[in-house]
């Protein structure tokens, strides 16, 4: 995350600032292989048109874990990755796109901009920014929440069936979710996946902290699987309760 | 098929298609390390030692994009090309994995 507040980043010199220093800090928390990997995608996404491109996700933020994926964010058309080793995971959207779904609450988006390293911008990460300080834009967090209901069909799908992998994977998701929508409600911007249990322990959301720690550092039993979604069920219980209160 | 119905066939259709080349990439001593791109590369494997017919690992690549877009984004997912081809080409790869008993 660059030093700089996205309010001193809206001059020319401020901007110039926070591109220069992405690029430094996407240089030193990438392995060589990674770099390389990253000069390539880069390179596709501009031939193709592309008018952004940052690197996002846990690597952005030096906070990899096993299962991280090199991921990365584009304006523009999403080049072929196929070809290229590990799991990448190219999110791309059109400038239109970015920018309404900076409007709509859209937190992947505002992620880019305040965690992401900006490798490229001919303009529209510049203007996401200046758009999430002008309008006081902030991620919509019941919309998060809201999305836990079809995440908690899948997984007790995969739970009936047995499908540890699976199940483990879903419910990871769905906790990281369930995360980031309750950070967001509490005006803290969630950072990568592996810094959650930390924010949500701050926040006071303990036993949901200590089970996504868990999901993300071990392979549970679908016993445990079944007993986070109950953690989950309390912790959202609880917050309805405070809420009406 | 209705939105909702669609993401969920594109996670079954890939679980099924990884879980079938994890039975197989097994069998065939390939080390996949529970990671979804080595899942897809030991599906290109096993096509090059004969084991598949076809490199499906395109098609677990497409099916995880696919599944990223939808559960981690909340976005449309990008198929390229019909579900309907999807499944038939994760059908052919459980049954090869089926065959092996």
């Amino acid at each position: 995350m660059s030093a700089l507040r996205l309010c001193e980043q809206l001059s020319d010199l401020g901007w110039d600032r926070r591109t220069r220093e992405d690029r430094d800090r996407a240089g030193r928390y990438q392995t060589p292989e990674q770099r390389a990997i990253t000069a390539i995608v880069m390179s596709r996404a501009i031939a193709m048109g592309a008018s952004g491109f940052a690197l996002t996700g846990s690597t952005a933020r030096k906070r990899r874990t096993a299962i991280s994926d090199l991921d990365y964010h584009v304006i523009g058309r999403r080049p072929d990755v196929s070809d290229l080793p590990g799991d990448l995971d190219v999110i791309a959207t059109s400038e239109a796109r970015f920018r309404s779904r900076l409007i709509d609450g859209d937190d992947f988006a505002q992620w880019t901009l305040r965690c992401g390293c900006v490798l490229h911008d001919s303009g529209p990460m510049r203007d996401g920014v200046r758009l999430v300080v002008e309008m006081d834009l902030w991620p919509n967090a019941q919309r998060k929440l809201d999305s836990l209901d079809i995440h908690r069909a899948e997984v007790e799908r995969l739970i009936h069936m047995g499908d540890q992998d699976a199940a483990h994977e879903q419910l990871r998701a769905m906790l990281t979710t369930a995360a980031r929508g309750l950070l967001l409600q509490a005006r803290i911007f969630p950072l990568a996946r592996k810094e959650l249990p930390a924010q949500l322990e701050r926040a006071g959301y303990g036993p949901l902290a200590r089970i996504l720690d868990r999901m993300i550092h071990v392979a549970p039993q679908l016993d445990e699987l079944e007993g986070g979604l109950q953690v989950l069920d309390a912790t959202l219980d609880t917050e309805r309760v405070r809420l009406s209160a | 098929m209705e939105e909702e119905r669609v993401n969920d066939a594109i996670n079954a259709l890939f679980y099924a298609g990884e879980a079938a080349v994890v039975a197989l990439a097994d069998e065939h001593e390939i080390d996949t390390k529970k990671h979804h791109g080595l899942k897809a590369d030991a599906a290109g494997e096993l096509h090059k030692k004969g084991v598949l017919a076809y490199d499906f690992g395109a098609t677990l690549r497409i099916l995880n994009q696919a599944r990223k877009d939808i559960w981690y984004e909340g976005e449309e997912p990008e198929l390229d090309g019909d579900l309907e081809d999807l499944v038939a080409r994760v059908e052919e790869l459980v049954e090869a994995a089926e065959a092996i008993g």
